[in-house]
């Protein structure tokens, strides 16, 4: 393996960047739901068409990216923040149906409902008299 | 007064009281103090060349839950990011996002139009124009370069065609000069 490859500083998608990107862990809350998990995560800068969202095996990872929105030419003056991708990855418990996970993102804020899968949910069971 | 509750993995920070940042005007001196707490939300200040731009990052926060006022030159930011769905505080089994209200108050130098703001929000991004006034915009000032040689004197640009021929005249001068100084003596 040439180091080139390496030193040279590919982007997830390939792509050689001039600069370095930032990449950040958001911020996220998980909470339980009457269904199963709820999870948000702060994305500001993230479209809809920026985000990829992605179950392999047992793993959530979500992956945005901010489309730049101040023009090249904007001269940086005073700095809180930078501007970079989110990447943060999840284990899913055997409960969550993979299938009926769903994910909306609104004004820069990821909302992903985690369902219990039907079998781990709480079932009465009928106690016969014998 | 921004009350904020924070998840277990942020460290707990008290009340955001109104800060005046002169943000504008001696920036980093402001800021560097506040570095150590996490400010909410962050904000960057861009310059172009007739306007500055202020963005500031607030996911989560609806339109009509923002409020921008300019009032004596001081331009505040006002929010709040509330739990949208109500989860009671014993379903979080993680917590790191900021819930509450939240202010921040930017004084804007003297040089900008404040009457001509324009705030956009998108994806959580918040976008602050601030028009620079005009006697603050840097306007380019003609230089006009007097050519020495030229016999009308007057202020012209040179170009490449213009500053061809009196070189060619100079160099016909010269090379008459030192003929005429190697000239013998007669």
């Amino acid at each position: 393996m040439s180091d080139e490859l390496i030193a040279g500083g590919a982007d997830a998608d390939g792509t050689l960047s001039r600069s370095p990107r930032y990449v950040f862990t958001p911020p996220i809350d998980i909470y339980e739901t009457e269904d199963g998990l709820g999870l948000m995560a702060d994305l500001p800068g993230v479209t809809p068409e920026t985000l990829d969202l992605e179950v392999q095996d047992n793993k959530l990872t979500l992956y945005g990216r901010v489309a730049p929105y101040v023009p090249a030419e904007a001269r940086l003056i005073h700095r809180e923040y930078e501007i970079g991708d989110y990447l943060r990855s999840f284990i899913l418990s055997e409960d969550v149906d993979h299938d009926r996970i769903t994910a909306r993102l609104s004004d820069g804020v990821l909302t992903v409902e985690l369902p219990r899968s039907e079998r781990s949910k709480p079932r009465k069971i009928r106690i016969e008299t014998g | 007064m921004a009350v904020f509750r924070w998840g277990h993995s942020w460290p707990e920070f008290r009340d955001l009281e109104r800060e005046v940042d002169r943000l504008l005007q001696t920036m980093n001196a402001t800021f560097q103090g506040f570095r150590i707490g996490r400010l909410f939300p962050p904000i960057n200040v861009y310059e172009l060349d007739d306007e500055y731009l202020l963005t500031a990052e607030v996911p989560g926060v609806a339109a009509e839950d923002l409020e921008l006022t300019v009032a004596d030159g001081i331009l505040t930011l006002k929010g709040c990011r509330e739990n949208p769905q109500n989860v009671p505080e014993e379903a979080y089994r993680r917590r790191e996002r900021a819930t509450g209200y939240w202010e921040r108050s930017i004084d804007l130098p003297e040089r900008v139009e404040d009457d001509k703001l324009r705030a956009v929000l998108n994806n959580g991004v918040l976008v602050v124009h601030l028009p620079k006034a005009e006697a603050a915009i840097p306007r380019r000032v003609p230089i006009a370069v007097g050519n020495g040689s030229s016999d009308s004197g007057s202020a012209r640009r040179i170009d490449v065609g213009a500053e061809h021929a009196p070189r060619e005249e100079r160099d016909a001068e010269n090379g008459d000069g030192p003929s005429e100084a190697g000239q013998p003596p007669v």
